[in-house]
């Protein structure tokens, strides 16, 4: 936009779009570039915007659990959403039994068919020749009229010209409950082939934190859009802290903030990118993991264990 | 093979199926019913093998083989005295009291292979399995527990859940009583002294020496034994226990007192 105005609008105006500017051709897309840039450098801005400066040495993260002799973890970039240009901060381990297991798609479909269909309740109800109206007495006599012999007029025979004049013999009959459990560890390996498949197919990405420098909903866009994230975005923390990010998230359609314990498969794949903070990987390979060494359930888990968490 | 077909005339019309009734229509009651009368299958009592088979006493086998698993695999602590609920806390043994389950067995199978010093309390023992526990040092002690007493001790938490106090254990029936105040399955009515003569004569007749549990560092562990009316170590018949709060609660009155401990 061609700021016209005043020097103080020009001034307001660049202000705003400093930011946006700074990134190039390359992000800021929705935005029109002018060739008459800002007038100041885009340099000093962008150390102002900066929260915490870049540290100097990388972050580095092995694996909370212990990893199986046999095999080895996988590696992934860590990154931060301070800045635009901000990857490749550190790098981190994934424990292998959560963030490289075999992609077994019949499993993701079997848990995101689950997911969809186990809280439907189909309410259709169509009322029998007991429940309509009417229908007691014998609509002509049994012989001699010529017609053919009837008992009620409210048998399923009787469709005539207007559908409500008969009743349905099998039709849907009351709520109907699509409710069933898959077992807990079908659902647990469905989770960890989602986050398997996301891995090896570069749309997962790990974060330090979730700290961004504006509330703007626009930064996350155009971050996501310059570092070619995808359409859609899931950001998972354990524990939401930053309120910037919140307010940004908010407005957004498309990003989306959840905690870790609302990590599930139809969310994982109706998003294209996931992201998940450093604190969260540590969460699912502890949660996820569990389940492979645990003993069976005596009783129900809602009771209490002593030896279990 | 050629298919049978139901067309021409001599496969046709009526297609073998007879003519109407049950038969033509395919709807013949399942096999063995009479018609309403009481049908063979089930007029004729059992007899002999298989009779009252659904009233008898079962016990779940516990091989040796499988206790030094759970052992070698740090699931069920030899330091400590073990019991039905160890077991079933290990996963070890899995113990339907409602189908008429009584307890736990043992079994020879892994005899050679054991060695484990323990003291283990079970329902049922073989002469063998006993002599093998003893051999190693360790302690076995047969005892009987009616079956509401059999599914708490399985599953304690649910139990105090209820928020029921404890129950006695009752005593065995007729048929059992000889069998558990005999020193020879170390039953826990037995003896105490014959219970030491009957170890002796194991070991002359299987021909090992008999170690000396006095001289051990956990004779006191090994010689911790339950009361004739207790189910659980710890605990005594009568008392309640507040899972919530953390808490055991004890009778106080005299009738309450006087009836769980007779």
């Amino acid at each position: 936009m061609i700021c016209a105005g005043g020097p103080r609008v020009a001034a307001a105006a660049a202000v705003v779009r400093a930011w946006a500017w700074a990134w190039g051709r390359a992000g800021a897309a929705g935005v029109s570039t002018a060739p008459a840039g800002p007038p100041a450098a885009p340099e000093p801005r962008r150390e102002k915007l900066l929260l915490s400066p870049l540290p100097l040495s990388p972050i580095l993260r092995a694996c909370s659990v212990p990893v199986p002799p046999h095999r080895s973890p996988v590696q992934a970039w860590v990154e931060s959403l301070r800045h635009h240009d901000d990857e490749r901060r550190g790098l981190t381990d994934l424990h292998p039994d959560v963030f490289a297991v075999r992609p077994r798609l019949d499993i993701l479909h079997m848990v995101a068919m689950w997911q969809k269909n186990f809280k439907r309740i189909s309410y259709a109800k169509v009322k029998t020749r007991a429940e309509v109206r009417g229908g007691g007495r014998k609509p002509w006599r049994q012989k001699g009229s010529g017609r053919a012999r009837h008992g009620s007029i409210r048998s399923p025979l009787w469709r005539g010209g207007e559908w409500l004049w008969g009743a349905f013999a099998h039709g849907p009959r009351g709520p109907t409950s699509y409710y069933y459990m898959l077992p807990m560890k079908v659902r647990v390996l469905g989770l960890k082939v989602a986050l398997t498949v996301k891995l090896m197919q570069d749309d997962l990405h790990i974060i330090d934190s979730l700290e961004i420098p504006t509330a703007d909903p626009q930064y996350l866009l155009d971050l996501a859009r310059y570092r070619r994230w995808g359409r859609s975005v899931l950001i998972v923390n354990v524990n939401e802290m930053p309120e910037n990010i919140g307010t940004a998230a908010a407005g957004l359609k498309t990003i989306n903030l959840i905690p870790a314990l609302g990590l599930n498969v139809h969310s994982m794949l109706k998003h294209e990118t996931l992201v998940l903070t450093l604190d969260t990987v540590t969460f699912l390979e502890k949660k996820l993991l569990w389940h492979d060494t645990r003993y069976s359930a005596l009783y129900p888990f809602s009771m209490p264990y002593s030896d279990f968490p | 093979k050629e298919k049978r077909r139901g067309r021409g005339r001599y496969g046709g019309q009526k297609c073998g199926r007879g003519h109407k009734g049950e038969r033509q229509r395919g709807n013949r009651p399942r096999l063995g019913f009479e018609g309403g009368q009481t049908p063979f299958y089930l007029a004729i009592p059992k007899y002999g093998f298989n009779d009252g088979h659904s009233r008898r006493r079962q016990y779940q086998p516990l091989s040796l083989q499988r206790l030094q698993y759970l052992i070698d695999l740090g699931r069920v602590d030899p330091t400590q005295p073990i019991d039905l609920t160890q077991l079933t806390n290990a996963r070890g043994v899995t113990v339907q009291p409602l189908k008429r389950d009584y307890g736990v067995q043992l079994v020879e199978e892994g005899a050679d292979i054991f060695s484990a010093k323990v003291n283990i309390e079970v329902q049922r023992a073989s002469e063998l399995a006993i002599a093998t526990i003893e051999k190693n040092g360790g302690v076995v002690t047969t005892s009987f527990y009616d079956p509401r007493s059999l599914e708490i001790l399985c599953k304690p938490v649910l139990f105090f859940l209820r928020g029921q106090p404890i129950p006695k254990r009752m005593l065995p029936p007729e048929d059992l009583v000889r069998y558990y105040t005999d020193a020879r399955n170390r039953g826990y009515l037995a003896d105490p002294s014959k219970v030491a003569e009957a170890r002796l004569e194991l070991a002359k007749k299987y021909g090992y020496v008999l170690p000396d549990i006095t001289k051990d560092e956990l004779f006191k562990m090994l010689s911790t034994r339950k009361d004739p009316r207790q189910i659980f170590f710890g605990l005594a018949p009568g008392w309640i226990v507040n899972m919530a709060d953390k808490k055991v609660l004890k009778p106080t009155d005299e009738r309450l007192l006087k009836y769980y401990s007779s």
